[in-house]
């Protein structure tokens, strides 16, 4: 198996046991509460090992087995499906942690939930479009820059942020990582030095955040 | 008086169930709930709905409210539910 294939699984792999151990983790108090921040919340990790498993585990999947021989299906085909899901799931993932935190700002309306499946449809359909990386840089740096925005927004208005800036400074992380992971995808040759540094930050911010939520279950 | 959040009279309800020996008749409930009739019966509803607490009828065809199982777990497990919302602002 090539070096780098072996540790794009590894990262996938303990992405994916991160978050299905956060929701797993945490159905419990989910079944209990019925809370919506904890219904986002579980949701967004779920949506994060989805993500993952599109990202890698298949692309994995075709190399070893050959699907083209096996199901006679275009290799391209699959690809094109498989970063359409992955641009999918991840950014449901963003999106359903920011509504996690923002439900209560936002009135606790339901309607949102649909108009973020929207947008992450769009933003699928916009990573399919070929030969564009410069609409694709635009539109994910436009999506980060909302998304910090907006958290930053919840932060500098709540009660006590000293307490929370670790948190914010958790979520922020992970939305950066999310974002050059991406990047990473979309973009041939984006940071390729970068690569195990982007990997290894990025597991290091799952590990913490479970560790925050097995602490607290 | 501070506003009771929803899982807070959510617990307390459950508390007050639990406290009367777990069998309350639906009327005193409400009386010791301090929440008006249209208020309570939301979440008196939502409760039974959830399976946090059940209706039960005595042989004198009178109706009592009783914790389930997981009505109980929801009182052992109040103090981590809320720590968990605080620490990741839900």
């Amino acid at each position: 198996m090539h070096p780098e294939m072996g540790a794009e699984i590894i990262y996938s792999f303990v992405i994916i046991i991160c978050s299905l151990m956060v929701y797993f983790g945490t159905k419990e108090l989910y079944e209990l509460s019925s809370h919506k921040g904890i219904k986002y919340f579980r949701q967004a990790f779920l949506f994060f090992a989805i993500a993952y498993f599109f990202r890698s585990i298949i692309m994995y999947a075709l190399f070893l087995f050959n699907f083209k021989e096996v199901l006679d299906i275009s290799p391209m085909l699959i690809g094109e499906v498989t970063l359409f899901l992955f641009v999918y799931f991840s950014s449901m993932a963003v999106f359903s942690l920011l509504y996690s935190v923002m439900w209560k700002k936002w009135n606790g309306g339901s309607r949102k939930i649909y108009l973020f499946h929207f947008l992450a449809v769009i933003i699928a359909f916009l990573s399919l479009i070929p030969r564009s990386p410069a609409l694709r840089f635009g539109l994910n740096i436009l999506l980060f820059l909302i998304i910090v925005f907006t958290v930053y927004q919840v932060y500098r208005e709540g009660k006590n942020r000293k307490k929370r800036s670790s948190l914010y400074a958790i979520y922020m992380l992970l939305f950066l990582f999310f974002l050059l992971n991406i990047f990473d995808i979309l973009i041939p040759n984006f940071l390729t030095q970068f690569k195990l540094i982007i990997y290894l930050a990025s597991i290091t911010i799952f590990l913490l955040i479970l560790y925050k939520v097995l602490k607290k279950t | 008086m501070t506003k009771r959040g929803k899982l807070e009279i959510r617990r307390d309800i459950l508390n007050i169930i639990r406290d009367n020996k777990n069998s309350i008749k639906p009327t005193p409930l409400l009386r010791k709930s301090k929440l008006s009739s249209k208020v309570f019966q939301g979440y008196y509803s939502e409760l039974i709905e959830k399976s946090l607490i059940q209706e039960v009828t005595s042989k004198n065809q009178e109706t009592y409210v009783n914790l389930t199982e997981k009505g109980f777990r929801f009182l052992e497990r109040y103090k981590a539910i809320v720590d968990f919302i605080e620490e990741f602002e839900l």
